[in-house]
């Protein structure tokens, strides 16, 4: 009987310890999970705000993506429907060009064309090149630039006179087709600005 | 511009590599723009070098492949070659003569600039002092670009040169002000398939919009290399100062520009200078490098980040060394951090940037910019001295704190030099990283830190 009553009590105590034991580690356990928390807090904070700050500079990027490349798009569309709208007032107006009739100021422009395309060459010594339906207007104005000759040939363009020295050395472009493809870029400009586009 | 064309001779002396004489030329003048007509019919340009006793020496951009004496004629327009700018160029691809080469149509001219520029008045040059963030950590960290600088890029032959010109075209911003940014970059004389990667890669990043893309490829004819910086420069002018636009100006690879250069000497019988290369290489690459700078009174500025690959990765070689005494410093990409697999390989010890001092601090990136910078020059390169003690003596006979500088120099490379070629790092990022390596070193190490900055950032125990 007795010897039950201290096997008991030797138990009772040694699961008192015990559980005094498991409960001071249980407190210690807890005491050093908070403390890894609240040290763990401002790194998982700071990793918060870098994934935050990553994901919005990916954002950035992929809407400077996006508006980048459709602002483009829609700029070179806007670009080619100019372009075009460019070519056809250009084709209507070479059109006009063409048919135009070669009256009084016609013949005055061909002969300034001529007094040019000498003095650029330095003599009058040149053959004169034109288009069949320009050929009258030249030859009579040929007649005040001695030792200038029209060519039996003639060259396809819209007006104006093409000018070669005699020996062959130099030649002088002046038609209107050649005049019009100098001063193009300056003219698509001014079109261009009627359709309201400016730079 | 007039509608008065020019006169076109049909006696041509002689063709000489890429350069064409002509014979009994009156009234021409030198650096006039020159129409060559071959005897297809097919038109390319050229430009007046010399002219005297009648006869005309004329460069040919397109090269003189094809051409023959009889037959070819040649056209003096009577005007210097002329690049059409508005604002509408941004977002262009030009091939190295300002032509598109994006399919679209010639851009509708503001106005007609002559490409060679006006060297700019000295006396309304503004000191350059405002900082430009690259979102490469160490250029902007340690080697600061700041607007209206030159700062050339040194690399080697097939080092990482061309990402970094790429990630600093997409990337590159000025931060605190709301004036407007854009990128002009030309490529002189790259592969097909680098010229696609500028193309593309500043396409996808959306970077396209603020750019103008001028590229003449390996396969262009070498002598339109002349005219690829100039088209390019003329054009950032225009956004600069006209536009009142920031403008970082690239230009890769100018070795290519120097050896078109060469080319045209030789042909010329000029006689050589260094290594071939004509004598007056130092004023042509000035006449380029020098159009970066601000104005007085002027809202924008020209930057300019040349890049020249060294042959043989030799730093004494006449262009990077001529190079170096036109441009205000220097970026060096060293061969070795390229072989360990860094990127961007900078060697920070031999590199430069002249201006950074003003450009940085207080006010424009950060007060602790300028020290922390020096300290971790300081610490990296005490680190390369230990590293090169420790190849002799092993690490086994290094002291603690010789490790920790070795500790420091590895971080460096590591976390602050290497840098993905997507992203960009923001000039507070790198400033942290800096701390972060200057914090592997005890404080009695840290002497180029005043005590508050030291307070304020430093993380070590």
């Amino acid at each position: 009987m007795t010897s039950n009553s201290s096997l008991e009590q030797a138990i009772d105590k040694i699961l008192e310890k015990t559980e005094e034991e498991i409960v001071s580690d249980l407190k210690n356990s807890k005491t050093t999970s908070i403390q890894f928390l609240d040290d763990s807090l401002p790194k998982l904070e700071q990793e918060y705000d870098q994934i935050i700050s990553n994901g919005k500079k990916e954002a950035d990027k992929i809407e400077k993506q996006i508006t980048g490349s459709s602002d483009l798009e829609a700029r070179n569309k806007q670009l080619n429907i100019v372009e075009e709208s460019i070519g056809k007032v250009f084709t209507k107006a070479l059109e006009q060009i063409a048919n135009a009739e070669r009256s009084g100021d016609y013949s005055n422009l061909i002969k300034s064309l001529l007094e040019e395309s000498t003095k650029i060459l330095g003599t009058t010594e040149v053959i004169v090149f034109t288009n069949s339906k320009d050929r009258e207007t030249v030859q009579s104005a040929l007649s005040q630039f001695s030792g200038a000759e029209l060519s039996s040939e003639t060259i396809e363009c819209l007006g104006g006179v093409k000018v070669k020295s005699k020996d062959g050395a130099m030649t002088f472009d002046n038609t209107l087709d050649a005049r019009i493809e100098r001063l193009k870029p300056l003219i698509r400009k001014d079109i261009a600005t009627q359709f309201g586009v400016s730079n | 511009m007039s509608a008065e064309g020019g006169v076109q001779y049909s006696k041509i002396a002689e063709i000489k590599g890429p350069l064409v004489i002509v014979d009994d030329v009156s009234n021409a003048a030198f650096d006039e723009l020159v129409e060559i007509e071959t005897n297809e019919g097919e038109r390319r340009l050229g430009k007046v070098l010399e002219v005297g006793n009648g006869k005309a020496i004329v460069q040919v951009f397109e090269g003189t492949t094809g051409l023959s004496i009889s037959g070819t004629k040649a056209k003096f327009v009577g005007k210097v070659m002329e690049m059409p700018v508005s604002k509408e160029v941004l977002g262009r691809v030009f091939d190295g003569l300002g032509r598109p080469k994006d399919g679209l149509p010639d851009p509708i001219a503001d106005k007609f600039i002559d490409i060679n520029g006006e060297p700019m008045n000295p006396e309304q040059r503004e000191y350059p002092k405002d900082f430009i963030q690259t979102g490469v950590s160490v250029i902007d960290g340690m080697i600061t670009l700041v607007r209206g600088q030159k700062l050339p890029i040194f690399s080697g032959s097939g080092m990482s040169h061309n990402l970094v010109a790429a990630q600093i075209a997409r990337q590159a911003s000025v931060i605190g002000t709301q004036d407007d940014f854009a990128v002009v970059f030309a490529a002189i004389g790259v592969q097909y398939s680098e010229a696609e990667y500028f193309r593309r890669s500043l396409e996808e990043s959306g970077a396209l919009k603020r750019s103008v893309l001028f590229l003449n490829t390996a396969d262009d004819p070498a002598i339109e290399r002349i005219i690829t910086p100039r088209v390019a420069l003329t054009v950032a002018e225009y956004l600069a100062f006209e536009l009142g636009m920031h403008v970082l100006v690239i230009l890769t690879d100018m070795t290519n520009y120097a050896e078109a250069l060469r080319e045209i000497s030789a042909a010329r019988e000029e006689v050589p200078g260094r290594k071939g290369y004509p004598g007056y290489l130092y004023t042509d690459l000035s006449t380029i490098y020098e159009r970066a700078g601000k104005l007085n009174g002027r809202k924008g500025s020209v930057t300019q980040v040349p890049i020249l690959s060294m042959p043989s990765d030799d730093i004494t070689h006449p262009i990077p060394d001529l190079t170096g005494y036109i441009t205000e410093g220097q970026v060096v990409l060293g061969r070795d951090l390229f072989r360990q697999g860094v990127y961007p390989p900078v060697n920070i010890l031999m590199s430069l940037s002249r201006l950074m001092k003003d450009g940085i601090g207080e006010g424009s990136t950060r007060a602790d910019h300028g020290e922390i910078s020096n300290q971790v020059y300081d610490a990296y390169s005490r680190a390369q001295e230990v590293r090169a003690l420790a190849g002799i003596v092993g690490k086994a006979g290094l002291t603690e704190i010789d490790l920790k500088y070795m500790d420091v120099g590895d971080v460096f490379e590591k976390e602050f030099l290497t840098q993905a070629t997507d992203e960009n790092r923001t000039i507070e990022e790198t400033l942290t990283i800096l701390w972060k390596i200057v914090s592997k070193l005890p404080k009695n190490e840290i002497t180029k830190i005043k005590d508050k900055f030291i307070d304020q950032y430093y993380q070590g125990k």
